[in-house]
């Protein structure tokens, strides 16, 4: 059984953020921080806030109650970066499309709304298991980041795979590796939210950080492997009926 | 818990929708390949098809009961042709968007205006296909399709300019390949 203050869940809060600082470095050095600048943001304020945490967390002379209360503002903060980010990859994935962009930003509209109503009906049939103030908040409320920013993605890789819209390499990236976080954080921190024992609560807590850790080797993957080049050209080998109808249509066009 | 329960399979769901899409994009076609996948419509039946006359003409000389099992097999009908055309669409946005870096002005410009009218065309086919279904499931809604055949032969054009700028031998091979 997964245990915390095991060597790998050290490991595995620590590493990924680590690791997050170094692509923060590589995106500046390329000059990609302009492109993603809201993403650039949000790896080194959680990579920043991931440490501080952890180091309250080892340490002895910080208790529960005041780990929670600075891990709450910090959850503010790092939810409203994610709808930013989220912005930030719709813009990307439709700027070229004008004609579609209108008609696309409806349906995220209502799909907005209908996970924002989603998220208040959770909550307010969530019943607290605990008596800490700050804990009481902080629960549902990570629950409901999730479950709006999950269904959003997901909701956004849907709609472009209908219309076959290429994303952008990085774009997708970067989108694909929180889809597998926000979905794999949705459904720990709502079991979370139920009354569970204590063991599962620590096997649950490695869960969210291994799905953080592999998030995180996924934009180092799409941040550091270049793009393959793909056979992309429309040569084709020549028809002699076709160029019967080449003339005629040349013909046709002048 | 059983809200519990249904988040967590929908975050499980959507998890494994985003992998799959993830998977595909790894194997999308080539151009070339996509080329060979489309699917020549015959646009002057489908326009027969949701001609509002040949309808009415119907209704006139036909009794009641067989006027609707034939209304039903024209709209089943009709539903296939849109979804022909959106796939077609489908096919010109993900060959445009295969080679849509172009430096030539002209080709960028007629690669970008057939993607996005093929785009135009997919998401009016949502719609149409919509109506097609709800006047299947209730008879007295009507399935006109106002402009769908324009909105195509517009796609046919803008695809047929974009082949003639790759490669001239091209015009014509999209021209067969949608009509």
């Amino acid at each position: 059984m997964p245990q915390a203050h095991s060597l790998l869940w050290h490991y595995l809060w620590v590493a990924p953020h680590v690791l997050q600082l170094g692509l923060a470095l590589v995106l500046w050095r390329r000059g990609l921080h302009r492109q993603f600048p809201v993403f650039f943001a949000y790896l080194i304020f959680e990579a920043v806030e991931e440490l501080l945490l952890y180091a309250l967390d080892v340490s002895p002379a910080v208790s529960s109650e005041t780990w929670w209360s600075v891990f709450l503002p910090g959850a503010v903060i790092e939810g409203l970066l994610r709808f930013a980010i989220v912005a930030e990859l719709w813009r990307h994935l439709m700027r070229p499309w004008t004609a579609l962009a209108r008609a696309g930003a409806a349906v995220i509209r209502a799909v907005v709304v209908t996970l924002i109503l989603g998220a208040a009906v959770v909550v307010a049939l969530h019943e607290p298991n605990r008596n800490h103030l700050v804990i009481k908040i902080a629960h549902p409320l990570q629950q409901s980041f999730f479950l709006v920013q999950a269904g959003l993605t997901v909701s956004i890789f849907l709609f472009a795979s209908y219309f076959k819209i290429s994303w952008p390499r990085m774009a997708f990236g970067i989108a694909f590796g929180f889809a597998i976080d926000w979905c794999g954080h949705l459904a720990v921190w709502t079991i979370l939210n139920t009354t569970i024992a204590t063991s599962a609560r620590a096997s649950l807590d490695m869960v969210n950080l291994a799905t953080y850790h592999l998030t995180v080797m996924v934009w180092a993957y799409y941040i550091l492997v270049p793009e393959t080049a793909g056979d992309d050209d429309l040569d084709l080998p020549a028809d002699p009926t076709l160029d019967i109808w080449n003339r005629e249509l040349e013909r046709l066009l002048q | 818990m059983n809200l519990t329960f249904l988040i967590v399979v929908a975050a499980v769901l959507g998890l494994g929708s985003v992998v799959s899409v993830g998977l595909a994009r790894r194997q999308r076609h080539t151009p070339k390949a996509a080329l060979t996948e489309l699917v020549p419509l015959d646009v002057e039946a489908f326009r027969n098809l949701t001609d509002p006359a040949e309808e009415d003409y119907l209704r006139r000389h036909l009794p009641p009961a067989e006027y609707r099992t034939v209304r039903r097999a024209r709209l089943r009908a009709m539903a296939a042709y849109v979804h022909l055309a959106s796939r077609n669409a489908a096919l010109l946005a993900q060959i445009g968007q295969a080679v849509a870096m172009q430096k030539d002005p002209e080709r960028a410009r007629a690669t970008r205006r057939m993607i996005n009218d093929a785009f135009l065309l997919r998401r009016n086919a949502t719609v149409a296909l919509a109506r097609i279904y709800l006047a299947l499931v209730l008879p007295g809604t009507g399935a006109a399709l106002p402009r769908f055949q324009d909105q195509y032969m517009k796609v046919v054009a803008s695809a047929m300019l974009f082949g003639r700028l790759q490669d001239p031998a091209s015009a014509s091979r999209f021209s067969l390949a949608l009509q």
